[in-house]
């Protein structure tokens, strides 16, 4: 990274400051305005004894939700695999992204000279995307 | 002696400068220190931390968007510090009470629809930011060596997000938190071996009650704003250690 020796970044203080600070006010009238405008929602009393007919969780773990969904096709394998295969086969995910940089080990950071990671990637986006989307209506 | 003089006048109108002044102001409390200050020289120490430049962005959007994520979740997080505090002073943590102590929070105490309201759309913007932040450090490999432990820390702190949204989501006691749980927590009876036991432990019994809200009510406000906050610790002074990685 040569390059970076001729240009030199911009001080802390006060450009960085600034910038942050302008950053955060912008961060509080988002949060303002969404609070007015579409306010938290306010559902009815948890009742232990009526189960309503659409359980779905929030929109971050519909991934998860519809991933198990679809584990439940695996029920020819028996009546333990769909559950248990949903849910390992979603923590071998996480363990995988968690130890992303032990299992990527090149030392190569520009994207398109790391055509198979960036690939990798961008289907996991598109697959969270969609999984999503379809949790949602399903 | 002419170009030294023109230097001085410069030096004096950086010295008047708003931000010098209140630099001077900073610096003073190099004063609270006492002696400690003889040996690490406060105003040394305040000027070196301000004058460390950030790097480099060549495009707009990297500049002032995307290298910001991280600070941005951090930002976030430290918002849902202070509404969940301002909460807590009015929720209480019951079956019979939970979801009363809501209803009155929206609708009888003074902003607190807004308290509420900012509480929770910040986890959501938060969640938002937080897998950005991670698409970007990914797209332009700064998870590399030597910073690979660090992209570990961040992991972490992005699972204790998701347990933040997931407790979080029980303590309205509302009929979609509750079903949402019992749903979640169900999952976790699949875990081989351990499954049942662990599932039983999460909820406190058999099914979703007052001990699982309890427990989640500690886990959400106690247990795990402890831990993000040693991760965040570990996270931002590897930062400090190795350096923002240089920009492409």
């Amino acid at each position: 990274m040569k390059k970076n020796e001729d240009i030199k970044g911009e001080p802390f203080f006060p450009h960085h400051v600034l910038k942050q600070l302008i950053i955060i006010l912008l961060i509080f009238g988002l949060l303002i305005a969404l609070a007015t405008y579409i306010p938290a929602p306010m559902e009815i009393k948890a009742d232990p004894y009526s189960t309503p007919e659409h359980i779905k969780p929030e929109w971050y773990f519909l991934i998860s939700y519809q991933l198990l969904k679809l584990a439940e096709k695996l029920d020819f394998l028996g009546p333990w695999a769909p559950k248990v295969i949903g849910v390992l086969g979603q923590g071998i995910i996480i363990a995988i992204i968690f130890f992303l940089p032990f299992i990527d080990r090149g030392s190569e950071r520009y994207p398109h000279k790391r055509p198979i990671a960036i690939i990798l990637g961008i289907l996991g986006v598109i697959s969270f995307i969609i999984l999503t989307i379809w949790g949602h209506y399903s | 002696m002419d170009i030294e003089e023109k230097g001085s006048r410069k030096r004096d109108i950086e010295k008047r400068t708003l931000f010098r002044e209140l630099f001077n102001i900073f610096s003073l409390t190099g004063f609270l220190y006492g002696p400690l200050d003889e040996r690490l020289r406060f105003r040394d120490a305040l000027e070196k931390q301000l004058k460390k430049t950030t790097p480099h962005y060549r495009f707009f959007i990297e500049r002032n968007f995307l290298a910001c994520l991280g600070g941005i979740t951090f930002i976030l997080f430290l918002i849902q510090l202070l509404t969940g505090v301002l909460l807590l002073m009015y929720y209480r943590p019951t079956v019979a009470e939970a979801y009363e102590s809501i209803v009155e929070i929206t609708n009888n105490i003074h902003f607190g629809w807004l308290i509420r309201g900012m509480h929770h759309w910040a986890a959501n913007v938060m969640i938002i930011t937080v897998i950005l932040h991670i698409l970007r450090v990914f797209a332009v490999g700064a998870y590399k060596p030597p910073r690979d432990f660090n992209w570990s820390t961040g992991m972490t702190l992005l699972l204790l997000t998701f347990t933040f949204g997931f407790s979080g989501y029980l303590l309205p006691w509302s009929q979609i938190s509750y079903w949402a749980t019992t749903v979640g927590t169900d999952s976790i009876g699949a875990i081989p071996f351990i499954g049942e036991a662990l599932k039983y432990f999460v909820r406190g019994g058999p099914q979703v009650s007052q001990l699982a809200l309890t427990r989640f009510f500690a886990l959400h406000v106690v247990i795990l704003p402890g831990v993000t906050f040693i991760f965040l610790g570990l996270h931002f002074l590897m930062i400090r250690r190795q350096g923002i990685s240089d920009p492409l």
